[in-house]
C-alpha cells in the first residue's frame, strides 16, 4: 500500500532499496532539516534576547500601522529602557497569546532598577486603553510581562500562520506531505 | 541481476544515475567479492546523528529550563550545530567525491591488510553521458589504479533497465 502512495508521488523505486542503512540515512536527513530550522529559530532567540523573537499580528488593533497578518521583528535587550510611543509585544500573566500595542504612559518607579518600570498600553484602533485585558485587578503592566519590542516589520507574509491555525487539517497535511517527500527522495 | 531491472523514468536524470549506481555496485557485488565496506556511508551517518544530538539536546534543554536561563547552552548547541553541518558538507564533498560503492577483496590468508575497489560516478544535468571510476587500492603497498569509462546511457535503457550491466565490470 504504502509502495502505491509512493507512486502516485513520483517514487516508483524507492522500495527496493530499502535496506537499514539507508532507511537510517533518511530519517537523518529529514531530522536535519528540522533541526536546521530549529537551531535556526533558536539562535534568532539568542541574539535577540526575546523568547519569540518573530510574531504575526493577529488582530486589527494597531491599523494602519500593522495589519493582520503582518509579521513582526522583535528585540528585548535588558538595557534599552521602555519609552512613550514604543511598539511593544506582551503577553498578559496566565494567557499565551501575544499583544501587539502600544506604551502610552510610563510610571518610572526606581531609577537604578529597570525591572521597577510600570507602563500602561492601547491598541492604535481601539478607543480604550488595555487595562480590560490585563489580568483581573492588574492596572499596570510590568518589564518582565514584554517579550518584546518591535523593531522592524514585513506586511502580510503572516497570513499563512494564520490560515494554518485556522484550518489545522490545512497544516497537518502540509507537513505530511513535506516529511513524505523528504523521507522517499533520494538524492 | 537477481531481480527484474527497475523501471526508471527515462527523462529523470537523478533516478537513472541512481539505478546505474545500483547496477554497477550489484556487478561488483557479483563478480569481485560480496563483502561491503561501509565506512563512508557510517561517516556521515555518525556526522549526521552528532548534529542531530545536539539539536536535540538545547530542544530539551530549554524545555526544562525556559529561555532566559538557557541562554548559554542554546548559544553553544547552535554553534556546535552548525559546526557540525559544515563538516558533513565537508565530508560529502572532499571525502566522498561521488563514491557510492566499496568493495573489501578479503585476504584469504588473513595476514595482509584488505584491497579494495571502489566505484564513484557522476552524471551532468541534463547530460546523456554516465561517468564511472573505478579505483583499485592495494591494501599492502598503499598503491591506487583507477580507470574510467564515459558512457552514452541510452546503451542501457529503453523503457527499462537493460542486463548490459557487464560491460561495466571491465
Amino acid at each position: 500500500m504504502l509502495s502505491k502512495v509512493l507512486s502516485l508521488l513520483g517514487f516508483p523505486d524507492e522500495i527496493k532499496r530499502m535496506n537499514m542503512r539507508q532507511v537510517m540515512y533518511q530519517v537523518l536527513n529529514f531530522a536535519m532539516i528540522v533541526s536546521s530550522a530549529l537551531m535556526i529559530w533558536k539562535g534568532l532567540m539568542v541574539v535577540t534576547s526575546s523568547e519569540s523573537p518573530i510574531v504575526v499580528v493577529l488582530s486589527g488593533s494597531m491599523e494602519p500601522a500593522f495589519n493582520r497578518g503582518d509579521l513582526l521583528f522583535l528585540t528585548n535587550y535588558e538595557k534599552d529602557p521602555i519609552t512613550v510611543g514604543e511598539i511593544v509585544v506582551f503577553k498578559v500573566e496566565g494567557r499565551d497569546i501575544p499583544i501587539v500595542h502600544r506604551v502610552i504612559k510610563v510610571h518610572q518607579g526606581d531609577s537604578n532598577d529597570n525591572n521597577s518600570v510600570k507602563f500602561l498600553t492601547k491598541g492604535d484602533n481601539n478607543n480604550v486603553d488595555d487595562r480590560g485585558l490585563y489580568a483581573h485587578g492588574q492596572v499596570w503592566l510590568r518589564r518582565k510581562d514584554v517579550v518584546g519590542r518591535a523593531r522592524g516589520f514585513v506586511p502580510y507574509i503572516g497570513i499563512v500562520t494564520i490560515i494554518m491555525n485556522e484550518y489545522p487539517e490545512l497544516k497537518y497535511t502540509v507537513l505530511a506531505l513535506l516529511a513524505l517527500f523528504v523521507l522517499f527522495n533520494r538524492e | 541481476m537477481d531481480e527484474d531491472p527497475p523501471t526508471v523514468n527515462k527523462w529523470d536524470g537523478n533516478a537513472i544515475k541512481n539505478a546505474l549506481d545500483d547496477a554497477t555496485k550489484s556487478v561488483m557485488m557479483n563478480n569481485i567479492c560480496t563483502v561491503e565496506c561501509f565506512r563512508l556511508i557510517d561517516g556521515r551517518l555518525i556526522i549526521s546523528s552528532l548534529a542531530v544530538g545536539f539539536s536535540l539536546f538545547a530542544l530539551g534543554y530549554d524545555y526544562w529550563f525556559p529561555f532566559p536561563l538557557s541562554r548559554t547552552i542554546l548559544m553553544v548547541c547552535v554553534v556546535c550545530y552548525f559546526i557540525m553541518s559544515a563538516i558533513l558538507t565537508w565530508h560529502t564533498s572532499s571525502v566522498e567525491k561521488g563514491t557510492f560503492a566499496t568493495v573489501l577483496n578479503v585476504d584469504p590468508s588473513g595476514i595482509d591488510p584488505n584491497d579494495s575497489w571502489s566505484a564513484s560516478s557522476y552524471l551532468k544535468r541534463f547530460d546523456t553521458v554516465y561517468h564511472l571510476t573505478l579505483t583499485f587500492k592495494c591494501g599492502k603497498t598503499k598503491q591506487q589504479r583507477e580507470s574510467t569509462t564515459a558512457m552514452a546511457i541510452e546503451r542501457y535503457f529503453d523503457v527499462n533497465g537493460k542486463l548490459l550491466y557487464d560491460r561495466v565490470s571491465r
